[in-house]
């Protein structure tokens, strides 16, 4: 188990800057996830960090080494991590036994505890039936586990995940989700997980670093990314939320449609504009005018869908902005009604940039 | 001192800094690619453009265009090339769509029928058909002559004349066509079809509209191939033109060698056809590169097959009747001569013979030497061919060092260079300091790694990158070094392609002719000069039994290559 840390951390392809001086701490035993759109650098820096890829600039120290830096990479194999594919990368031509048991055999380990520790992971995998079939023979969430069992055998101070889940079908992948996370509380060794999938990192980490265009947006518990996203970019990314725009009036409250909104999160500088966020369940609606005018914008219903659990509202503001409503499934409002929009001051976030 | 601090700052206790292999890597293989490949073609361009002493001149080429000994075999080539590749689409292509596309019977034989031409050297095709439609003493002409009671100087073929040689070249060139047509229409989805039919397009008007239209870019890039091939090939026209008294460029090119020896023209008229070359490959490329769209989307429907009704056995009799030529009459012919013991009399009890069998291998002192050096340098050749090719396909398919590029690009440009024209340029390379090696097997060791360089990096990159870069990655990560990744994981998955690149590399060795015919001496014969020389002699019943000899090994290699499992590619042996 060790402290990763990245320090300035680049990688330029040409002209491009696929990770652009990203940096972040990742404590003794958490589990880390990467989260962002395709080509966002986050697989750039698992492979980074890995040592397939030689930063361009920077440092990533585990524990007190540091083990890559533009002088000096040190090759992956005397890292003494473990690292999950995308594709699992399980080797054809070898059984499911011999796959597991390749990083000891490497270890030169004897017969015998490697039989041990085989039949343990084996067991813990639930694939002691299979250890005599290969790859081929097996299916999508059985290979998954054959790579899980053969990452973590070797008791590694690291684990990498490449978008581990993203070949399973949509049952099987929520129930891994699970598996890894708890395999990762069994053994405790510090996680690096990179997804594109948001409540795969909701459900399993401990600490999220949204990335976006070879940046980190955000780094925080999966909490903090969720009720405080900082940017336009995290607010949207993670659980789509609303952004609407305005006018500053005073360091909390900006005017949006004919509307004054008081919103959380930042001071707010009187004359500029500011970008506010608001979740689509946060948003009340009302097919009558309240009493009370503190944040609430009149709108119309254009048009809404029935969704089972809750009925999903398009509506308009008067200033032709278009907000997205999640709304209980009994409350059935026409389209082309008026309804007006109560937006909880705490629940308006005001973001950055 | 910046040691020092670095130490402090706290790097890993580690190894001596990894040795970069990835310069030398570069370096050794780029200067041997230099030299399979830059020296003979500098060599070739210095002679075109100096005159005996020395100095810079344009006369050669002047000559060149000049002089009615070279003008004639120009055009006689350009003729002889343009027929020959349309002949090859009008009889490849309808076959192709037969039996990609139509549900005529037994359409698997039909396809291993072709596949028997392809893998016919096409000297031996032509030999054959010497023992078949010689004007006198022709199998086919004697048939005639005894069914009509013609008089004896009566014939009904003489395959030494152009279109005997055009019959024969098409014969031995159409299975390329043959080949990409096929390919392309068993490559078009099932549903392009489907979605023409849905709209109302009946099974004849969706094949003209649909299906012929997606398979054109292959037939043209099919006749650009079946050009170039007939424009190169040196055997056929050496057995068949020059008895007749005409030559083509590359048989012209071969007797500047005999004496007295004229290596600038030779070297003046070989470029013309080394440029032509890279034109035509280029075209080709073209052509096929905007095939993309054909297999356009997610996953293909299986194709629905054209029903033919009361024309299936008919359209099966065409083909048959088609492969006649390549295959069943002058395999016939090349057994009939190996058992009689007059080569062009059919066989009968009374005539029956395993004396020419005894001869070739027991008496003939020629053949022990050739079979001797066609095995040494089909093994060798095969073993070092498949290792160069091996290490440059990895460096290009992992990008493993920069640079990858240049070297994939010199590992595939000798396809740009016919046999002959390399032929000559190795002559001229190795037969003056610092490197004598001509009349060693070096030489031709030489020419025929520079040869099968293109297809062996072919087959093994295609199998590099079925192997996923991350089945090594995964290797690295548990702790293994680059060198145990690749004897671990890449080793074992390439073992069977690289079994079979070395088959098709050692068969492309036996059946190799045009750049052979320009290096050997009698020292260092190989079977195909051996076969060559002869049927100068006219000694047919030894050449059928060394032809069918080779057929057997080269037959025997394919199926062992393609037994091998994991191995899907198709053959691409180079005709010459």
């Amino acid at each position: 188990m060790a402290l990763v840390e990245l320090r300035g951390l680049s990688k330029h392809y040409g002209s491009l800057a696929a990770v652009d001086n990203i940096s972040l701490k990742v404590a003794h035993g958490l589990l880390v996830c990467l989260l962002g759109p395709s080509g966002c650098g986050k697989t750039t820096t698992l492979r980074l960090i890995a040592g397939f890829v030689e930063p361009s600039g920077g440092q990533i120290h585990v524990g007190d080494r540091i083990v890559s830096s533009p002088e000096r990479t040190l090759p992956p194999e005397q890292r003494n991590m473990s690292m999950i594919f995308q594709s699992y990368a399980l080797w054809p031509h070898m059984t499911v036994a011999e796959n597991v048991a390749y990083g000891l055999t490497l270890r030169k380990i004897d017969r015998e505890t490697i039989a041990k520790k085989l039949s343990a992971i084996l067991s813990t995998t639930k694939l002691q039936a299979f250890a005599d079939r290969y790859p081929g023979e097996l299916s999508g969430g059985q290979q998954q586990r054959v790579a899980l069992a053969r990452a973590l055998i070797v008791e590694p101070e690291t684990l990498l995940l490449d978008e581990p889940l993203s070949n399973l079908d949509a049952n099987l992948r929520e129930e891994m989700r699970f598996e890894v996370r708890r395999l990762h509380d069994t053994y405790r060794y510090t996680t690096v997980y990179v997804t594109h999938d948001q409540s795969e990192a909701m459900t399993t980490a401990d600490l999220i670093a949204v990335m976006n265009g070879g940046k980190i947006e955000q780094a925080g518990s999966p909490e903090e990314i969720y009720d405080r996203p900082r940017s336009e970019f995290v607010a949207r990314f993670i659980g789509s939320s609303n952004v609407v725009k305005g006018k500053n009036l005073d360091q909390s409250r900006i005017s949006f449609a004919g509307a004054a909104l008081r919103c959380d999160g930042a001071t707010l500088v009187a004359g500029g504009e500011t970008a506010i966020s608001i979740r689509q369940h946060d948003i009340r609606l009302l097919s009558t005018a309240p009493q009370s005018e503190e944040n609430v914008v009149p709108a119309v219903v254009v048009r809404q869908v029935f969704m089972g659990g809750t009925r999903d509202y398009m509506v308009e503001a008067k200033d032709g902005t278009q907000l997205r409503v999640l709304a209980p499934a009994e409350q059935n409002i026409e389209t082309g009604a008026p309804v007006w929009l109560h937006l909880p001051p705490e629940r308006c976030r005001a973001l950055m940039g | 001192m910046a040691a020092l601090t670095q130490a402090a700052a706290g790097h890993a206790p580690a190894r001596p800094a990894r040795l970069d292999l990835s310069r030398p890597i570069i370096f050794t293989f780029a200067a041997i690619l230099c030299v399979l490949i830059v020296l003979p073609l500098s060599w070739l361009f210095y002679y075109g453009f100096v005159d005996r002493a020395g100095n810079f001149t344009l006369g050669n080429f002047r000559q060149l265009v000049s002089d009615r000994a070279f003008v004639d075999p120009l055009i006689t080539t350009f003729i002889l090339a343009t027929t020959a590749s349309i002949v090859c689409c009008a009889v490849a292509a309808p076959i192709g769509w037969l039996v990609a596309r139509t549900d005529m019977p037994v359409r698997g034989f039909v396809r291993l029928l072709v596949t028997a031409s392809f893998v016919t050297p096409p000297f031996l095709g032509a030999i054959a058909w010497e023992l078949l439609a010689a004007p006198n003493s022709g199998l086919l002409n004697r048939a005639f002559r005894a069914v009509t009671g013609a008089p004896q100087d009566e014939y009904l073929f003489n395959i030494y004349s152009f279109p005997g040689l055009i019959f024969v070249i098409s014969c031995y060139t159409f299975p390329y066509v043959f080949v990409l047509v096929a390919n392309s229409l068993d490559r078009i989805p099932g549903d392009l079809e489907d979605a023409s039919s849905i709209l109302g397009g009946k099974t004849w008007t969706t094949a003209r509209r649909i299906t012929i239209p997606l398979a054109l870019p292959a037939l043209l890039a099919g006749a650009l191939v079946a050009f170039l091939q007939s424009m190169t090939l040196f055997g056929s026209p050496a057995i068949l033109a020059l008895p007749a008294g005409f030559h083509t460029m590359t048989t012209k090119i071969w007797s500047l060698f005999q004496y007295p020896p004229k290596p600038e023209l030779a070297a003046a008229a070989s470029l013309p056809l080394l440029v032509l070359t890279v034109v035509l490959l280029r075209a080709e490329h073209m052509v096929l590169g905007r095939r993309g769209y054909s297999v356009l989307g997610g996953k293909g429907a299986e194709p629905r097959l054209v029903r033919l009704k009361f024309l299936r056995w008919p359209a099966l009799a065409v083909c048959l009747f088609v492969l006649l030529n390549p295959v069943f009459l002058p395999y016939g012919a090349l057994l009939n001569a190996t058992f009689s013991k007059v080569a062009t009399q059919i066989v009968t009890p009374q005539n029956f013979t395993f004396h020419n069998i005894e001869f070739v291998f027991f008496e003939l002192s020629a053949t022990k030497l050739a079979l001797k050096n066609t095995f040494i340098l089909g093994a060798a050749t095969a073993t070092i061919g498949t290792l160069i090719a091996l290490v440059i396909s990895y460096v290009t398919a992992r990008k493993a060092v920069t640079g990858h590029r240049a070297l994939g690009f010199l590992a595939t440009a000798p396809v740009a260079i016919p046999g002959i024209v390399l032929g000559v340029g190795l002559f001229l390379s190795y037969t003056r300091p610092p490197f004598i090696l001509y009349g060693t097997l070096w030489i031709l060791l030489i020419a025929f790694v520079t040869i099968s360089l293109p297809v062996a990096y072919q087959q093994l990159q295609s199998a590099i990158r079925a192997v996923h870069s991350d089945l090594e990655d995964a290797s690295r990560i548990l702790g293994a070094t680059r060198l145990q990744a690749l004897s671990h994981i890449t080793a074992p998955l390439l073992r069977t392609s690289v079994i079979a690149t070395w088959c098709f590399v050692f068969v492309g060795v036996m059946r190799e002719l045009s750049a052979a015919i320009m290096l050997f001496t009698s020292e260092t014969k190989v079977i195909s000069v051996l076969i060559f020389d002869l049927n100068e002699s006219g000694d047919l019943a030894a050449i059928s039994v060394l032809g069918l000899f080779m057929l057997i090994v080269t037959f025997a290699t394919v199926m062992l290559a393609n037994r091998v499992p994991g191995f899907g590619g198709g053959i691409r042996l180079r005709n010459h």
